[in-house]
């Protein structure tokens, strides 16, 4: 028998990565993929920050004129797409991708290559959204990039055939992200693990992941509908000619509110953890959460045309949007309650992450009743593009998902370094985010109702709406600061914080069971589970059931039973490849083309077919 | 020394059919997508139809009947070749496999060309209308599903012609039949929708 050393030498040798760069060019460990996005996510959140700031610096003061009209119409549009396509949804996938394997026990995700070609278009679609900007091609016509407004008529720049290509790379990188996770969650769990034992992240993962497969294939059509209309004068959305501008309008929000929950339901799942850890308990309520989840997932679909309230569509039909807008914030609420009875019959420990949880609280709620207050006809149509909506927004989206996901970095920082973050860094960081998001974002709502309208470039120093929009740019400047202080955070702990050890905060699933940072491979032994909180088990780790007969010297895992998670079969995975970076490369240069002619369709699959053959030609492994 | 409950693997196969085959779940993936994205051109095509006095709107004849009923009836042809060639593909024979892989690669080459010679026939362009602009987006996203999957027989043709395959492969072979199941079964209604129903509504 060999020896525990051994194995872990032989398990490092098969799930490596070659080191340097030839390594970070091939990788197709999770692991590194999924911290990728997430870094890439929070760049991106970066550059969102700073058009924001730049934003609120013009509207300061009255009759500034920092930003021209058009360079402001292209920095809020940029911003939310930049905020929503290239940060909030990356970055929760990407904890996805890092956290679901380590979760459910398994060794990696079933299509690895994918995941690293997944990567690379969403990294190269980024930046060809700022490419734009910085040619002044920035997209012009907002975040939903109305038509006609995004038409060449009135959009005669590149601006909305770069934003609509992007749309195409994120899309494109988001659906193979989300089919990889969820044949993974479904294939993959380790023995035992059955349907009432997965995780409440991973279920809040598995139900997004259906999400996007969904709501992306809606936006990527549509898009593509628009990219159409622009380079070969299609008429979708050309009333003139047959076509309805409205059309746009249902296909984007049919994306566009289940897009709000592609971020928030991760962010449901990371409270859920957060919550149990610190309250040193199993989830109150844990069969409500999961049909919470599932429900709020599928009633997304049905309200997005609550975001028309003010285009003139029938009456009844209103009423039924009103209903279901109402209707979908019953499953978030059951969720609320559970979360607040696992505390309350816990015992809380007030680390930082859960910290971020009470903010969640605080601003969710808040960023809520607005919300309902929105679903009602006649408010909507006095609040409609005004500053309300735009403090309902953020606080939903900020509290919602961002404190989370805050919380989260902070939380599994050590599993994935090694190290502690510093709690006092962490304490400063919360108490300005939060101090930040209120002077922020609840002013705006007082604005809204003064009847401040939405995406104006300055106002007049008459309406008397100064003092509060200086207040709002202070507050916003406090945020960026939370956020700054969080990224100096888990950039200085690397260095400095202390040794975390496998399972510092004595959390209960079983990404903690391995090292930090996991080795190549995530387990030395792919564990049997035997219960919904298999690291709290009474039973020493050493003592814990584990599967046996997994060869270590080749990359193979465990297929399970969608439902039980009974051993169906053994698979082997295909190792570290460069033919995902080409892919991505053609698939890139294809839609970068189609900007100019339509023959970029053809260029584009010439040249990103050949490397996907490769990649996929069956050598030793079975999947992509 | 052992530990309680401990499963053992050992003794599992290394390949599967169906929900075992990581392939499957790709191709089912790949449906999903696809398959709603046909949805909503035809979402588009019926929402634009209703804001319509005409349908097709006047000056646009409706499309040829003969040449979509032709296309239609060679695509169900096809499902022929493709039943056998997911029951060899199931029963581990390879010579038929790479016989119907062929067979199947050609009828396929015929109905590329028969899709060509359709949207050839078409009475309209895609820029003169918003009903042209649906039309062509539907019968050109449906034909690159065509295309592609036409690729993919290629490929496992070339992969069978080699002669270096093992069972994993069959499993492959048997998912891209669903592929092409899937292609050809979510035309019908399509079909319908764009030759039939304009006449009969």
């Amino acid at each position: 028998m060999t020896s525990a050393v051994d194995e872990h030498a032989v398990l490092a040798n098969t799930w490596g990565t070659p080191r340097g760069p030839l390594g970070w060019l091939t990788s197709v460990d999770h692991k590194s993929v999924g911290l990728r996005f997430i870094g890439t996510a929070l760049f991106f959140l970066a550059l969102g920050g700073v058009l924001a700031l730049t934003m609120r610096t013009q509207l300061a003061r009255p009759e500034t004129h920092l930003l021209t009209p058009q360079l402001y119409n292209q920095f809020f549009s940029m911003h939310g797409t930049t905020m929503m396509f290239l940060f909030a949804v990356p970055a929760m996938m990407g904890l996805g991708i890092y956290l679901v394997p380590l979760m459910i026990g398994t060794r990696n995700v079933i299509f690895p290559r994918l995941l690293a070609y997944a990567y690379w278009v969403y990294l190269i679609g980024g930046l060809f959204l700022y490419s734009g900007l910085v040619t002044g091609n920035g997209a012009p016509a907002g975040w939903f990039s109305y038509t006609p407004l995004s038409e060449t008529q009135f959009d005669p720049t590149k601006g909305s055939d770069i934003w609509a290509q992007t749309i195409t790379f994120t899309e494109i990188s988001m659906m193979a992200v989300a089919v990889t996770l969820i044949v993974t969650i479904l294939k993959q769990r380790a023995p035992g693990m059955s349907l009432n034992r997965i995780p409440l992240f991973v279920w809040s993962i598995l139900v997004t992941s259906f999400m996007v497969v969904f709501a992306m294939t809606t936006i990527a059509t549509a898009s593509f509908f628009l990219a159409a209309d622009r380079l070969i004068n299609t008429r979708f959305f050309d009333d003139a000619r047959g076509g309805d501008a409205l059309l746009w309008q249902h296909l984007f929000w049919l994306f566009g509110h289940p897009e709000v929950y592609i971020i928030f339901l991760p962010a449901t799942g990371i409270v859920s953890h957060l919550v149990t850890t610190f309250s040193r308990r199993p989830m109150f309520g844990y069969t409500p959460i999961v049909f919470a989840t599932i429900a709020t997932g599928i009633i997304s679909f049905g309200v997005w045309v609550h975001h028309m309230f003010a285009t003139g569509l029938p009456q009844l039909g209103l009423g039924f949007y009103t209903a279901s807008s109402l209707i979908v914030t019953i499953p978030t609420a059951i969720q609320l309650f559970c979360w607040i009875a696992t505390l309350w019959s816990g015992q809380p420990q007030w680390r930082v992450p859960l910290l971020f949880v009470l903010g969640f609280f605080f601003i969710l709620v808040r960023g809520g009743l607005t919300g309902v207050m929105l679903a009602s006809v006649p408010f909507d149509l006095q609040a409609h593009d005004t500053y309300f909506v735009v403090g309902h927004l953020h606080d939903v989206l900020i509290g919602g998902a961002v404190f989370p996901l805050m919380g989260a970095l902070l939380y599994w920082y050590p599993k994935a370094t090694g190290r502690m973050p510093s709690e006092v860094a962490g304490r400063w960081a919360f108490g300005l985010l939060f101090i930040g998001q209120n002077l922020t974002f609840l002013p705006m709502h007082l604005l809204g109702l003064h009847g401040m309208p939405r995406r104006v470039y300055t106002y007049l120093a008459s309406t008397g709406w100064g003092g509060l929009n200086l207040l709002e740019t202070v507050g916003a400047y406090i945020l960026a600061l939370g956020v700054l202080v969080t990224v100096a955070n888990l950039i200085v702990s690397r260095f400095t914080g202390p040794r975390a050890g496998n399972d510092p905060w004595g959390a209960d699933t079983l990404e903690w069971a391995t090292t930090s940072p996991p080795p190549p491979g995530n387990f030395a032994e792919i564990p049997v589970v035997m219960s919904r909180d298999p690291n709290w088990d009474p039973a020493r780790p050493e003592d814990r059931p584990v599967v046996t007969g997994l060869p270590l010297d080749r990359r193979e895992l465990l297929f399970t039973s969608a439902l039980d998670a009974t051993p169906v079969r053994r698979i082997e995975l295909p190792g570290p490849t460069i033919w995902s970076l080409p892919a991505a490369l053609g698939t890139a240069v294809g839609l970068i083309m189609l900007i100019f002619t339509p023959w970029g369709l053809v260029v584009g699959t010439l040249l990103a077919v050949p490397p996907l053959v490769v990649w996929a030609w069956p050598k030793h492994g079975g999947s992509a | 020394m052992a530990r309680v409950n401990s499963v053992d693997v050992s003794a599992l196969p290394r390949e599967g059919f169906g929900v075992a085959s990581p392939a499957w779940w790709g191709t089912i993936g790949f449906m999903v997508i696809e398959g709603s994205s046909l949805v909503l051109c035809a979402f588009a095509y019926a929402y634009l139809s209703r804001r319509s006095p005409m349908w097709p709107p006047s000056g646009i004849a409706p499309l040829r009947l003969g040449v979509g009923t032709l296309v239609a009836a060679a695509f169900l042809l096809s499902l022929v070749p493709a039943i056998m060639l997911h029951r060899a593909a199931k029963s581990l024979d390879r010579g038929v496999v790479l016989l119907m892989l062929l067979i199947g690669a050609s009828i396929e080459a015929i109905i590329v060309g028969l899709r060509g010679y359709e949207l050839h026939a078409l009475p309209m362009r895609w820029d003169g209308t918003a009903y042209g602009s649906t039309v062509w987006f539907t019968m050109g996203l449906h034909t690159t599903l065509l295309v592609m999957d036409f690729g993919e027989t290629l490929v496992f043709a070339a992969l069978f012609l080699r002669g270096s395959v093992d069972k994993r492969h069959f499993a492959d072979v048997a998912d891209s039949v669903l592929y092409w199941f899937f292609v050809v079964l979510i035309w019908i209604p399509l079909y319908f929708m764009l030759y039939v129903a304009p006449r009969a509504l």
